[in-house]
């Protein structure tokens, strides 16, 4: 309210921008609303993140110290959420028609019930999914670098190149994953590590699971890496090797760093289909978030609720991706190179 | 106005390079320069596919000379640049800066380059960097400078072309003329023996055009050994020790310019001059 009359007061003095930008009525309500729309995103995030947060750390720490009410187990009772679902269910009934909004909030209190009672269960299969996604992607970037490279400026090998990016994007996710699981001896080889499994170490389903995402998910992204650096001019090479530099050290200096800007776009995409494609290492007995969540739903039958607070955790997930990565952008952007800079002039006003 | 550049391959600096005038004889260290020309082309040739660009091109340029290369679009000029420079592959014929043959298999094509300076029509700064950055890099990763002496060595080349201002401004808030001036700076910072420039004007607005030859202007005073591809025959007449006119990859013609300009002894050379006179008149 009061920054609203600030910025009035400043176009008055300054006649030339007045005219100019002098913010009507709808203006300032767009901007109530933005505010108000990006205080609330801040705070879900911070509710997200927090309760995550405080779920592993309290899982992996206090609850091994004996604090608490134990691993795995919520720190709400859900029975005040499930009272409050009675008695607003039995006031809906006695309200006939009236009572229909009545009775969604009383179904709202029977989810919020069911969440504290899944919640530590959805927050562990959530720790899997951040860890798989991350590490399979961190992972899967440094294969797809070289793999990209080689297929741009390879020369005679970059068929290479192309027929791992097209084996691997031409066959299916779940395949390779059960090929990986299955098919080869990996899990045995993994067995030997004696730390596999114990203690902090998940099992050797886990790491198959890196393994499988990394290898899909570097095809995807060397072929992001691949547009970005056919992105770039063909003038910059010239240059740095004018200068003196190896085509190699061109590469590395000059052409990557612009590169790597141009694809942050396409790796965002790729870290959103990442979180979400990684429910397929439940079917290989990953217990990550969509693992939990079905389990649970299979025992209880309470698919509707169940999955709606599991898309809530998705999604919570991937808009802070999005908003991380955006700000990465907007970090390293700059000046006329690819569309940040747009965007970032956009955001500062 | 110019930095002291005492590793400049003869060992003086260009104050006291110009001092010499045409005198090269006089001091024991360039006394080889006047009897072995600094760069010397025999008889390249380069085709693209069954396109034959350069046909037999001879030339020889002393240290200290300004070769103009002129000739109409496709006769082959600007691959005779970077044939000098090692940035296409020739088909036949050798190329030599100073004792080196820079067309033996076994000479380093990235050696060559830090000792030839390029400035391209396209400009080509690294657009993800400062302008000062543009010219670190080259100082950081092939000479292997040290950050702060880098960093003093291209603040003192962006003086020398007038954008000590502008140090902090990533290409694209550059103007064209200011940018091709962080191009000079660029390529001079890495000391070279030769300087080549692609129509370095090409692309730029007649004023802005007049920012660059101007720094080019300063470069002739100071004695650079420069190879111009350009169609500005203002600085051709004023600033070339040598005009080489180029048609169909083969040298037509070659002189000073004067006689090049005046009295031509090929129809085909007059025809262009006429040409291109009417085009900026």
């Amino acid at each position: 309210m009061t920054e609203g009359t600030d910025v009035t007061t400043a176009t008055e003095r300054d006649p030339v921008a007045g005219t100019e930008s002098r913010p009507t009525a709808r203006d300032r309500l767009r901007s109530s609303f933005d505010r108000a729309g990006h205080l609330l995103a801040v705070f879900a995030g911070i509710v997200f993140w927090g309760w995550l947060l405080t779920r592993w750390l309290y899982d992996w720490v206090f609850a091994r110290l004996g604090i608490g009410p134990g691993a795995g187990e919520a720190f709400l009772s859900p029975a005040p959420f499930e009272a409050l679902a009675a008695s607003l269910s039995s006031a809906a009934g006695s309200f006939g028609p009236l009572g229909v909004p009545i009775g969604w909030l009383a179904s709202a209190a029977d989810a919020a019930a069911l969440g504290v009672e899944i919640g530590p269960a959805l927050a562990t299969g959530a720790w899997y999914t951040v860890l798989l996604t991350l590490s399979s992607l961190t992972l899967g970037f440094c294969i797809a670098v070289p793999l990209a490279i080689l297929r741009v400026y390879g020369g005679p090998v970059r068929w290479l190149a192309l027929a791992y990016t097209e084996l691997i994007r031409g066959t299916p996710l779940l395949a390779q994953l059960f090929v990986l699981y299955y098919g080869l001896p990996l899990s045995a080889w993994l067995n030997d590590f004696s730390v596999v499994g114990r203690g902090f170490v998940p099992g050797y389903a886990f790491w198959i699971a890196i393994l499988g995402f990394t290898i899909n998910g570097s095809a995807y992204q060397a072929e992001y890496i691949r547009g970005a650096l056919e992105t770039v001019d063909e003038g910059q090479l010239t240059a740095a090797r004018a200068i003196g530099l190896s085509k190699f050290e061109g590469i590395r200096h000059v052409v990557l760093p612009q590169t790597l800007r141009y694809a942050i776009p396409a790796w965002t995409n790729e870290l959103v289909y990442l979180i979400k494609y990684s429910s397929l290492a439940g079917f290989i007995t990953v217990p990550e978030l969509y693992y939990r969540g079905n389990d649970i739903a299979s025992s209880t039958l309470e698919y509707t609720s169940i999955f709606g607070l599991l898309a809530i955790v998705y999604l919570g997930l991937v808009l802070s991706a999005t908003n991380v990565m955006g700000r990465v952008e907007r970090h390293v952007a700059v000046p006329g190179l690819g569309g940040a800079e747009g965007r970032q002039q956009e955001a500062t006003e | 106005m110019t930095a002291p550049r005492t590793d400049d391959g003869d060992g003086r600096t260009a104050d006291e390079r110009r001092g010499d005038g045409d005198e090269r004889t006089g001091s024991p260290s360039s006394a080889t320069a006047a009897t072995d020309p600094l760069l010397r082309v025999e008889n390249l040739h380069k085709s693209y596919g069954a396109e034959e660009v350069l046909r037999g091109v001879s030339l020889e340029i002393d240290r200290g000379d300004v070769e103009v290369l002129v000739g109409p679009s496709g006769s082959g000029k600007s691959t005779l640049l970077q044939c000098l420079n090692c940035l296409t592959e020739i088909d036949s014929g050798h190329i030599y800066l100073g004792d080196t043959e820079v067309t033996a298999s076994d000479t380093d094509p990235n050696e060559i380059r830090q000792q030839i300076g390029m400035v391209f029509q396209d400009i080509n700064l690294f657009a993800h960097l400062t302008a000062r950055k543009n010219i670190t890099l080259g100082l950081r990763k092939v000479r292997g400078m040290s950050a702060d002496a880098a960093r003093e060595r291209a603040d003192s080349e962006l003086d020398r072309v007038g954008l000590a201002d502008q140090a902090d401004s990533y290409p694209a808030q550059l103007s064209g003329g200011q940018k091709q001036r962080v191009g000079i700076a660029r390529a001079l910072a890495m000391d070279p023996e030769v300087m080549l420039f692609d129509e370095p004007t090409s692309a730029l607005d007649p004023e802005l055009s007049n920012e660059v030859l101007t720094v080019m202007d300063e470069l002739v005073d100071e004695g650079m050994t420069m190879v111009v591809v350009t169609h500005e025959m203002r600085f051709a007449r004023g600033a070339a020790s040598g005009i080489t006119f180029l048609a169909d990859g083969q040298i037509v013609e070659r002189g000073p310019p004067e006689r090049l300009f005046e009295n031509p002894s090929h129809e085909r050379t007059a025809q262009f001059f006429e040409n291109i006179s009417h085009d900026h008149d």
